[in-house]
């Protein structure tokens, strides 16, 4: 039980802006009227908003693992966290191990993650890492657009049946949504190829095309109901001119609902490098026109940090582009994922027009309700680095300071410097929080409305923005105080978000035949068995009307 | 061999090249066979390196590698051609004069061929679930294998605090082994020292370590009578099923009740003396 | 008047003892110095417990003692000198940027490792990976000299970037794997894969070693430059031959795998 008093409170799902109130936690760790007994916070002249919702970073996983393993180098230069009574030992950086990463969310306020890229065939690998994640409440996204057996049955037309696998899919990884990273791309990776045009087919799938899979996948999740609509990683990820992809791929929505992950990175024009030019008042227009969109910025922050994607045929560009250390994986019949330590540097004007698309779409789209605050960790910047990208939306004058340290010749490449706005609390409460919260669908988290989940930040007040939200005067979780004055105290076990959508009984005997034709496994072996989540929590799943 | 949708002849539709230093039963499954001379594996991949660069090297240091510049310049030609190539490699590579360089040429080699056709490497991991391991260190630690925790925090250095090095040099004074047997396996100072320190072994067999070990404790074998999860070499997870029953306690539960004996005596790190992080920014 | 420690203890497990360094000592009292923490395995410990202490307030320190088991002597250094009667164990001189480090006896693996400059000279043998980058890091060390009189292992000066590393004895596999500039002199040759996978740098030999297949002969010379390291290194005791009287290097270019603009240069005795 706990009592919040006297704090300036931002709750966007309830349309509170800086009003001072009372907040009140039950010893189910929800928010109630009043509450008799247990501690009282005093948070007079404090900030006081719901715990951050990050809706799309790389946490936990064979891709980020396999990460780990290649830096070694960065574990020696950066946090480490020594074994305590109350904490294990880890490390922070650009990979950070399990517990560090935990710590770390929290240390900032952030409560809820959503790992966006599972693989069902290590999704088991996946929920082993997430259980290993203290504090935090976790969903996590399946990956579909280049599986093997749906995309069969999308060549053949029978969307129907894709849409039934796609259900024992989700089920059998034990996750929370769809993720789709450049549709058919990474299947034709496996031929060394690519697929950059929506129209044209992909090889080996006779007629299929991306744009194909794109509508049809963000049917087949509003037809099963799930919180979260098809999560997309668009096709032509970072290169010059794919603003025409992605406004290609709107349209291939055909007003459905889509999430699509970070838009910087998808926003682009000019025809070759030198040219490469940011488009993303033409983006944000879209999106400022669509409410059925919502995206993550995916922004980029100067400095060293780790790309880690599924788009297998991009990673392999960027090694024989900068020389560095590149990974690959194969995930048989499913997706793969390539690995390239990477700096973004202002220096270099490619990455400037980076830097200034991420800030430019936060600050573009009017709506916060729309547009998330991300840097698809760890590929634009570190999750733990969030604060600086905070104050760049809150700080115009800190904004200007830095484009001065861009080369000249970005002159009319970019729209940053024209951008007067700034963020108010409100808006960064919406954009970190009440915004990812709702597009996910976690209808009781980014909000401290009555009987939601109790996950709070406090934060003092403070000029220095990066201060203020990288160091939180208190962190609660659950209605459980687990970080105070830049300590954790304690970190409890946090639940993991499920959906089961509706499966059709024969399911299972058609997709066996399919299964052991093309894996290396046995079908009993694939699920995941539900009693390997920790603390699962089942999300309903609401059809569409009409079905 | 399975037909599939891509390979539909299976077998007929796939080259197996076997690179060996003698030939064993496995070159009579294999369509070419390379047998190169003991030692000179990095050589060879070193060449191969320079050759899909269109470098030159004398015939005459290719030869010194058991192969001839015909032999070596098919075998590049078919890589090339390949639609998906893949290097598995053993401890024949791992673990010969060279060590990990042999297996960071195999590698480098694979990532070099992508520049020409999709190309990958697999190790073929020891017996056990090294993989299981091995991914569990990487996620809890960032490293691994080769680990110390004694500043409180997970520090990496082959060679440093790798077992075999460790037990050799005598840097350690107690010894807690589970589901290996270093008694049988490792260099004759290693086991004297695991004689001279109080080794505790865990394991369902009486093995070369327990017999020199201070204490062993039986435990049910995994996957048999213990349930779990096990990495298969290319690290996908499988459930552990256990069929039978055992008597003996699995390894987790004996775990677990040392920790919580541990639990009762005081902490490690003493109140108020943070060790000092060895960070490499100095 | 230099700070004197005397090993009194023999550690059972790995001693770190980074403290000993003149930039953690040069300021402090005896008492200070005795209180520095140094790492037992996991325990801390005063330095008292394991060194008997002399003197104060000086940059320079000398340790006696058999401590093969003592690791990170003298890391980070910038400044002053450590004088060592005895064995030493891993990582001497590891990170440091300046200063002396002396040793009478034998050291480890990983001297200087990843220095940015400074002068290390060990008398006896060495291990490995001197002058290295440690696993994973891009680059070894980046300036500075390291003088072995004895021998020394596998994977000498890998990935060094710049500075100079003379190894009097024999030297094992995998001598300048990777390196990316700087100077090796092998003044008793090395035993295979010597300069595998270079970028760039000089591998000076004044004996015959194994090359790889991926190295090609360029000439025959007497350059310049050998003259003026011949007389940078006779303060060290080095002889490093280069009159056209005495012989001439054959040079090597390579390595063809990476591709690397590295030499490798063989003395040849007229």
């Amino acid at each position: 039980m706990l009592r919040i008093t006297g704090g300036k409170v931002y709750d966007p799902a309830n349309g509170i802006d800086g009003q001072i109130k009372d907040l009140c936690v039950d010893d189910h760790g929800r928010f109630v009227q009043s509450v008799d007994g247990g501690r009282t916070i005093d948070a007079t002249g404090m900030i006081v908003f719901p715990g951050g919702v990050d809706v799309h970073t790389h946490v936990a996983g064979g891709a980020i693992n396999f990460a780990r393993a290649m830096m070694p180098e960065d574990h020696r230069r950066t946090q480490a966290f020594i074994r305590t009574k109350s904490r294990r030992s880890g490390l922070g950086g650009m990979a950070p191990t399990t517990f560090a990463t935990g710590y770390l969310y929290a240390g900032m306020g952030w409560t809820t993650v959503n790992e966006a890229a599972v693989p069902v065939l290590s999704a088991r690998h996946t929920h082993e890492e997430l259980a290993d994640i203290p504090i935090l409440d976790k969903a996590s996204l399946t990956l579909m657009a280049n599986n093997e057996i749906m995309l069969d049955q999308m060549a053949k037309g029978e969307f129907e049946r894709a849409r039934q696998v796609v259900a024992w899919y989700l089920w059998a990884a034990k996750s929370y949504g769809i993720k789709a990273v450049n549709p058919g791309g990474v299947a034709a990776w496996k031929y060394g190829h690519d697929a950059k045009q929506l129209t044209s087919p992909i090889d080996g799938y006779g007629h299929l095309t991306p744009g194909t899979i794109v509508t049809h996948l963000a049917q087949i999740c509003e037809e099963l109901g799930l919180p979260h609509p098809m999560h997309l990683h668009c096709n032509n990820l970072g290169a010059p001119g794919n603003i025409s992809t992605t406004i290609d791929t709107l349209k291939h929505l055909e007003g459905r609902r889509a999430h699509i992950a970070h838009s910087q990175y998808h926003a682009y024009g000019g025809d070759g490098w030198d040219t490469m030019c940011s488009e993303t008042a033409e983006l944000a227009e879209y999106f400022n026109t669509h409410p059925n969109v919502t995206t993550d910025a995916g922004a980029v922050l100067f400095g060293d940090t780790v790309t880690i994607t599924a788009d297998g045929p991009w990673q392999h560009l960027l090694y024989k582009l900068t020389g560095r250390k590149w990974g690959n994986l194969d995930v048989e019949n499913e997706t793969g994922c390539g690995i390239v330590p990477y700096t973004y540097r202002p220096s270099n004007l490619v990455n400037a027009v980076q830097w200034s698309a991420g800030l430019e779409l936060l600050l573009l789209i009017r709506d916060p309700w729309q547009v998330f605050l991300s840097t698809d960790h760890p590929n634009g910047g570190c999750f733990w680095r969030y604060p600086e990208i905070i104050q760049l939306l809150m700080c115009a004058d800190v904004r200007q300071e830095n484009i001065k340290k861009l080369p000249d010749r970005i002159k009319g490449k970019i729209t940053l410097p024209e951008i007067t706005r700034e963020y108010t609390l409100y808006e960064i409460a919406t954009s970190m929080s009440a915004g990812p919260a709702r597009a996910l669908g976690l209808t009781h988290k980014g909000n401290l409305g009555l009987g939601c989940d109790a996950d709070i930040v406090i934060y003092e007040e403070d000029a220095d923005i990066v201060r203020m939200f990288g160091h939180p005067r208190y962190v609660i979780k659950g209605g459980e105080i687990v970080l105070e004055d830049g300590e954790i105290r304690e970190a409890p076990q946090g639940h993991e978000f499920l959906v089961k959508p509706h499966c059709e009984p024969d399911i299972d005997a058609f997709m066996r035949p399919l299964f052991e034709d093309c894996y290396t496994m046995q079908f009993d072996n694939y699920p995941v068995e539900l009693e390997r989540i920790e603390h699962p929590y089942l999300q309903d799943c609401i059809a569409a009307p009409g079905r | 061999m399975q037909k599939s949708k891509f390979l539909p002849r299976g077998r007929k539709d796939r080259t197996m090249v076997l690179v060996d230093i003698r030939e064993t039963k496995s070159a009579n499954a294999a369509d070419i066979f390379l047998q190169v001379r003991p030692g000179k594996d990095f050589e060879l991949i070193t060449i191969l390196r320079a050759l899909i660069k269109d470098q030159h090297v004398d015939d005459e240091r290719i030869v010194e590698t058991g192969l001839t510049r015909e032999v070596v310049s098919d075998l590049i030609a078919r890589m090339k051609a390949a639609k998906f190539g893949c290097f598995f490699f053993g401890m024949g590579l791992s673990m010969t004069r060279g060590k990990h360089m042999n297996s960071a040429a195999l590698l480098t080699l694979a990532a070099e061929m992508n520049a020409f056709t999709k190309f990958v490497a697999m190790p073929m991991r020891g017996h056990g679930n090294v993989t299981g391991a091995d991914v569990i260190m990487r996620w809890q630690t960032g490293y691994p294998f080769g680990i110390s925790f004694n500043r409180g925090y997970p520090r990496y250095n082959p060679g440093e605090f790798s077992t075999v090095d460790v037990l050799v040099r005598g840097d350690c004074d107690a010894a807690f082994v589970i589901g290996a047997d270093p008694g049988g396996t490792m260099p004759q100072p290693a086991i004297e020292h695991l004689k001279r320190i109080p080794t505790i072994v865990l394991d369902p067999h009486i093995t070369h370590t327990s017999k020199l070990a201070r204490v062993h404790i039986t435990t049910a074998p995994q996957g048999i009578a213990a349930p779990g999860t096990a990495y298969r070499m290319d690290e996908i997870p499988m459930p552990l099923k256990p069929a039978l029953k055992s008597p003996y306690p699995t390894d987790e539960e004996v775990v677990r009740r040392i920790n919580e004996a541990i639990a009762k005596k005081p902490f490690w790190l003493p109140d108020g003396k943070r060790p000092q992080i060895l960070t490499s920014q100095v | 008047m230099p700070v004197t420690l005397r090993l009194k203890r023999t550690p059972t497990v790995p001693l770190e003892a980074e403290v000993l360094s003149p930039d953690v000592m040069s300021g402090l009292s005896n008492d200070e110095i005795r209180s520095l923490t140094i790492y037992h395995g996991k325990r801390q410990l005063p330095i008292s417990e394991f060194f008997d202490v002399e003197g104060e307030r000086s940059e320079d320190v000398v340790i006696h003692g058999a401590m093969q088991k003592v690791r990170w002597i003298g890391r980070g250094m910038s400044k002053g000198s450590i004088t060592v009667h005895g064995t030493v164990g891993m990582h001497l001189g590891a990170y440091m940027t300046g200063g002396r480090i002396e040793v009478h006896g034998n050291a480890s693996d990983w001297i200087g490792a990843e220095m940015k400059n400074g002068l290390i000279h060990v008398h006896g043998n060495a291990g490995g990976q001197i002058g290295a980058a440690y696993r994973g890091a891009l680059a070894g060390m980046k300036n500075g000299t390291i003088i072995i009189d004895g021998s020394a292992g596998l994977e000498v000066g890998m990935r060094m970037r710049r500075g100079t590393i003379v190894i009097g004895g024999p030297v094992r596999d995998f001598a300048g794997l990777q390196m990316k500039g700087g100077t090796i002199i092998l003044l008793s040759g090395a035993e295979i894969r010597t300069g595998a996978w270079m970028k760039r740098g000089t591998i000076i030999s004044l004996k015959p070693v194994q090359l790889m297949p991926t190295f090609a002969f360029a000439n025959e010379m007497n350059p310049a430059f050998i003259n003026i390291c011949a007389k940078y290194l006779s303060q060290f005791g080095v002889c490093l031959p280069f009159s056209a009287s005495d012989g001439t290097y054959r040079m090597y270019r390579g390595d063809l795998s990476v591709p690397g603009k590295g030499e490798i240069m063989i003395w040849q005795p007229i």
